[in-house]
């Protein structure tokens, strides 16, 4: 039985949830099809033997210059059609969250959305996703044939399992769409907003004052941009930072693989908010602060001493 | 402009979530039933688009029990013309037989524009747009977060990673609406006298049982018992170290 | 400063603000109405069953409006409670006990005498026998109540906080509500999403707003309405508990954990086997500036009588109100004026030592529908309610009791004695009316608090567990003294039991959001106005 995996590129580099996807199809057990769409060769997709792929094939269009809808839909749809798989599986990114119900569709078949687990079951799939807000998991088996299911990024750590994967290129035949990608603008620069940060860094009321802040502003520029600054509520009542910055109750509720709370007790608005992180660290100075009950990891002491030296432990790691 | 606005019923976002007896399903005792956050954003963009046309209508179709009448109510209030109900005791959990069930009432009337929110916050999911859009063979843009429309032409912006994507799309078309398109109207108190005048239709359905199935709704495992690393920047070492080798984050 | 008479910090009803002439600028939609009921509350909305089935009965059309600051109905409705149902009976005569939305009748009662570590069982006091009574929560009830008056064509405005009195000479005309989608400067948010105030205007308006009603506070002084006694109030902090061990009684507390210069006790009311509600209250007139109800409440629960009920459980909900104790003597000399009456708990209709209200405040809804109706059809007098209130059981029921909560104010003992002569006597001792000052005017001794309660749940947490998300940046809707003393900062944070006010280095801070509309500190601080519609709490089933 063979699974399709669905890569991911961007300008002809492959996307770090390429690995994933491969990771997870890999798991099902049977052979692994890696599939992206492209204009030319990607640059990455001859690693993915690496990680269990049997096979990388890529679908060559004008078209694929920039992400496509309706071609890549079309494209991958006949694909999957005509190769039989039991299972197609997708990223849950921007992307993927776009194309797959596509495919599904002209296959006559829904997704299986945003899964943080997937395993098969007999003739079909068990697959788990987070429903309300994260606040409960739903188990749900799957017995659409194919099944196209989609991955919540950053869950499926990718494995390597090597196998001596082989490579096909195929310039596939299909229509532009209707719908075109004109241009991809750049996200504005400095304002990485703490709903789509990977890391972040939140602080509370230990950091005593307004201007004490650059402490974590700092510690966010030493993750390379990958970080951004969040706040408890306290001090954004207080009037120390925008209220857009704001984690928890009526603040943002954020998901990140890295979560900092520095000088935040942890009141239960500001835990909901940010529970749903991977990795919770906390700094504080009382050890009794229920901030720690939720950190995988906790320091306890001064700030003002503690986040300097991390900051520069940082800056050494990300050279 | 001919506007359909696909809604659904949910609990609202702060529901605290108990498992029914059932061991599949949200105990509803005590919940508070909205309008999908994101749907809102969807009704507001209707109903600008309708101001801007100077004509037109906006229908509001919602797939979910009787109860849901209300949620129809609510975005009639913001000023949406009329309603219909399909009324079914359970939204089924395969999208793809929800979407088909919305996608044959919006098959007997021509649209200009067909607008879901972005996702749903109960089930999370954020596909019925789009698989309504395949089915009835229209052009779909998912996630839409600024719009521009001129004639049958239009283009919009949607949020990708480290970026945001402009896409061309000729009308009629399905649109997916996200955060940051517009901000939502509160309903007038006008709004809500003329809501309850407005034709609301209700039609009963019997989706498929589709090839998804709820196996079950458990609550998330608790968080690992967390450690304290150390004191003071003594221990910030031994983090990085954790962070990087055990958490795998760095 | 070692004493503190919060009077002196409190600022003056705006008056000036609350009484608008009608026709003023600033409004956007207006709307004419027959009859304009403030508050969804059990009085509001029997009062609007009532007159929408008098009209029906009658073949008459009536334009029913009912206005309600709370996102939905229900959600800043909070009450113990123990429900008497004999004015549901009179409301809906053809329904059953059972029809209506109580969780269950009483069975079994039991009332102690706390200690720290041991409990008395008391005689249950007459006045407080709950045979025939049935356990409910009253966000079920409005919301029960609410669906009713909507089957019978009643207008619902949920989200809409009535902020201003139009009158016209010395006649009500309507409300304005308050302004919604504007920043914490005032000025509408980004994406426009503001919305001006909007003006409904009625024949006849029922101000049934529930405890220490702004607008009715405000009519009662524009239209000098005194009364015999100032009104005073007590504050209740509730829990809604899931637990793992059942429980099958109702059952009150007195004494411990409050001092005995306190009047108040507990309740712990079975919704279901395992779902269980208890609570605080403690009446605003205590001696001891430090004394926090909601750390009284955290104390409470470590008592092992409640430990052990709630040991493995989860707290659910959290919520906190206001109660209008004065009984009788504080009730307005009128409940009626040109074009408008008085209901519920705006009004004072709560008998404390049957801990009941709620019945009340729906008879007081269902006298007013009749007056106000015959107004309409006849042109009669709106005092036809203050009649009807006056030959009822309501004032038999706050007459026979009048002097029992008021001998409180002479310490726990003192006045327990002299209740219990009242009950032996139907209320004839001592045969004089009790003269009570404001609460306001209580002279509170400051002391530092007695040690920290580590255990229990913090404010913050009880204010997530209220279900308010209010919008942080709204503006500030709370009228304080500029630049209280330390001490009095400190008050008031002991005061409020949801962290709004907090003393700091450099003054008093005011968390504005957090306000769950309890109205505590407006008793005895800081004023409290309306905000945004559907701010505050959201209670599903307190």
């Amino acid at each position: 039985m063979t699974t399709l995996a669905v890569l991911e590129q961007r300008d002809g580099t492959l996307r770090k949830i390429s690995h994933e996807v491969v990771t997870a199809a890999q798991r099902l057990g049977g052979a692994v099809e890696a599939v992206v769409c492209a204009t030319g060769p990607v640059q990455g997709a001859d690693q993915l033997g690496k990680f269990g792929a049997d096979k990388v094939v890529t679908l060559t269009n004008p078209a694929f210059a920039r992400y496509a809808p309706e071609a890549c839909a079309q494209a991958l749809a006949e694909r999957a059609k005509q190769g039989g798989y039991r299972t197609i599986v997708f990223g849950a990114t921007a992307t993927g969250k776009d194309l797959a119900p596509r495919v599904a569709a002209q296959l006559g078949v829904g997704v299986a959305e945003d899964l943080t687990d997937l395993a098969a079951d007999g003739g079909g799939l068990v697959v788990t996703r987070p429903v309300y807000a994260g606040k409960a998991l739903l188990k749900v088996k799957v017995a659409a044939q194919p099944a196209v299911v989609s991955l919540r990024p950053n869950v499926f750590t990718p494995v390597e399992r090597p196998k001596a994967g082989t490579a096909e290129t195929v310039a596939v035949n299909v229509a532009a769409g209707r719908v075109t990608v004109r241009e991809i603008k750049a996200a504005p620069a400095g304002t990485l907003d703490v709903a789509e940060a990977q890391i972040i860094i939140s602080g509370g009321r230990g950091l005593k004052e307004p201007a004490n802040f650059k402490v974590l502003e700092e510690l966010a520029r030493a993750f390379g941009g990958q970080a951004a600054v969040g706040a408890s509520r306290a001090v954004v009542d207080a009037g120390w930072r925008a209220h857009a910055d704001q984690v928890g109750q009526t603040g943002k509720t954020v998901s990140p693989s890295l979560y900092i709370a520095v000088g935040i007790s942890g009141a239960i608005q500001h835990l909901a908010g940010m529970r749903t992180s991977k990795v919770i660290v906390a700094i504080n100075k009382d050890k009794d602060a229920p901030i720690f009950k939720v950190a995988d990891y906790g320091v306890v002491g001064d700030l003002f001493e503690i986040v300097p030296k991390l900051t520069e432990e940082i800056r050494k790691l990300h050279g | 402009m001919k506007i359909a606005v696909c809604i659904k019923r949910v609990p609202d976002s702060e529901t605290r979530v108990k498992i029914a007896a059932d061991g599949k399903s949200l105990d509803a005792a005590g919940v508070k039933f909205v309008l999908n956050p994101y749907d809102e954003f969807a009704v507001e963009e209707a109903l600008r688009r309708k101001e801007t046309a100077g004509a037109g209508e906006v229908a509001v179709i919602c797939l979910g029990p009787a109860a849901a009448q209300e949620t129809i109510r609510t975005a009639l209030a913001m000023g949406a013309d009329r309603g219909v109900l399909l009324q079914a005791d359970k939204i089924p959990a395969d999208p793809f037989e929800t979407a088909k069930v919305i996608a044959a009432e919006l098959n007997s009337t021509s649209w200009d524009l067909i607008l879901f929110g972005r996702m749903a916050i109960d089930d999370y999911n954020t596909q019925v747009g789009t698989l309504v859009a395949e089915l009835l063979g229209l052009p779909c843009v998912t996630a839409v977060s600024h719009l521009d429309l001129e004639g049958t032409k239009g283009v919009a912006e949607r949020e990708i990673e480290g970026g945001i994507e402009v896409v061309d799309f000729p009308l009629p078309a399905v649109l997916t609406t996200d955060k940051g398109l517009n901000e939502p109207r509160y309903p007038a108190l006008k709004g809500i006298m003329a809501a309850k005048k407005k034709p609301l239709e209700v039609k009963p359905v019997q989706p498929g049982v589709g090839a998804l199935e709820v196996a079950a709704l458990t609550p998330p495992p608790e968080r690992k018992e967390g450690k304290i690393v150390g004191e003071g920047a003594g221990a910030v070492g031994e983090l990085v170290r954790l962070l990087r080798e055990e958490a795998k984050v760095l | 400063m070692d004493k503190i008479v919060p009077a002196q910090y409190q600022p003056a009803l705006p008056l000036e603000k609350l009484i608008l002439q009608d026709g003023s600028d600033g409004a956007g939609d207006r709307m004419e109405l027959d009859v304009l009921i403030v508050g969804a509350g059990p009085a509001g909305l029997a009062c609007a069953i009532e007159l929408a089935k008098l009209a029906k009965a009658d073949g008459t059309e009536l334009n029913i409006a009912v206005l309600e600051k709370a996102e939905a109905l229900g959600e800043h409705s909070l009450s113990g409670a123990v429900v008497n149902p004999r004015a549901f009976r009179e409301l809906l005569p053809d329904l059953k006990d059972s029809d209506f939305p109580f969780r269950g009748p009483v069975t079994k009662e039991a009332v102690y005498l706390l200690t720290p570590g041991s409990k008395l069982r008391l005689p249950t006091p007459p006045t407080m026998h709950n045979r025939g009574h049935y356990v409910a929560s009253l966000c079920e009830i409005v919301r029960w109540l609410g669906a009713k008056a909507e089957e019978l064509g009643v207008n619902l405005f949920t989200g809409f906080p009535a902020a201003q009195l139009l009158v016209r000479d010395s006649a009500v005309a309507g409300v304005r509500t308050a302004a919604a989608g504007l920043d914490r400067d005032g000025t509408p948010t980004a994406g426009g999403g503001g919305q001006a105030p909007n003006d409904l205007v009625a024949k006849v308006t029922a101000l049934a707003e529930g405890t220490r009603g702004l607008l009715a506070q405000a009519w009662c002084q524009w239209q000098r309405v005194p009364s015999a006694n100032p009104q005073i109030f007590a504050l209740g902090v509730k829990e809604l508990w899931e637990t793992t061990q059942p429980l099958d009684r109702v059952i009150h507390t007195l004494g411990w954990p409050l001092p005995s210069d306190a009047f108040g006790g507990s309740f712990v009311y079975p919704l279901e086997p395992n779902l269980v509600a208890l609570g605080l209250v403690v009446g605003l007139d205590y001696r001891d500036a430090a004394l926090d109800v909601h750390v009284l409440l955290q104390q409470f629960k470590q008592h092992p009588l409640v430990r052990a009920l709630l040991a493995g459980g989860e707290m659910i909900e959290w919520g906190a109100k206001t109660i209008p104790e004065g009984g009788f003597y504080s009730l307005p000399e009128r409940r009626s004026g040109d074009r408008v009456v008085l209901l519920g708990d705006a009004a004072g209709f709560v008998d404390v030592p049957s801990l009941k209200g709620i019945h009340y405040a729906m008879q007081s809804g269902i006298y007013a529908a009749r007056a106000i109706f015959h107004n309409l059809k006849d042109g009669s007098a709106l005092t036809e309610y203050d009649r009807l209130v006056n030959a009822s059981y309501v004032a038999a029921d706050l007459y026979r009791t009048r002097n029992m909560r008021l001998a409180f104010r002479d310490g726990f003992y003192l006045g327990g004695i002299q209740a219990a002569l009242m009950t032996l006597t139907g209320g004839r001792f001592p045969g004089r009316k009790y003269r009570m000052h404001a609460d306001a005017e209580v002279e509170r001794r400051v002391s530092t608090p007695s040690g920290v309660v580590k255990s229990g749940i913090s404010k913050v947490d009880a204010v997530f567990k209220s279900g308010n998300a209010t919008r942080d940046t709204i503006p500030s809707h709370l009228i304080a003294a500029q630049d209280v003393p330390s001490d009095v900062a400190r008050f008031y944070s002991h005061v409020c039991p949801a962290g709004v006010y907090e003393a700091t280095d450099s003054g008093l801070r005011i968390n504005a959001p957090n306000c769950v509309d309890c109205k505590a500190t407006d008793v005895l601080g800081p004023r409290w106005t309306p905000r945004e519609g559907g701010s505050g709490p959201k209670y599903k089933r307190m």
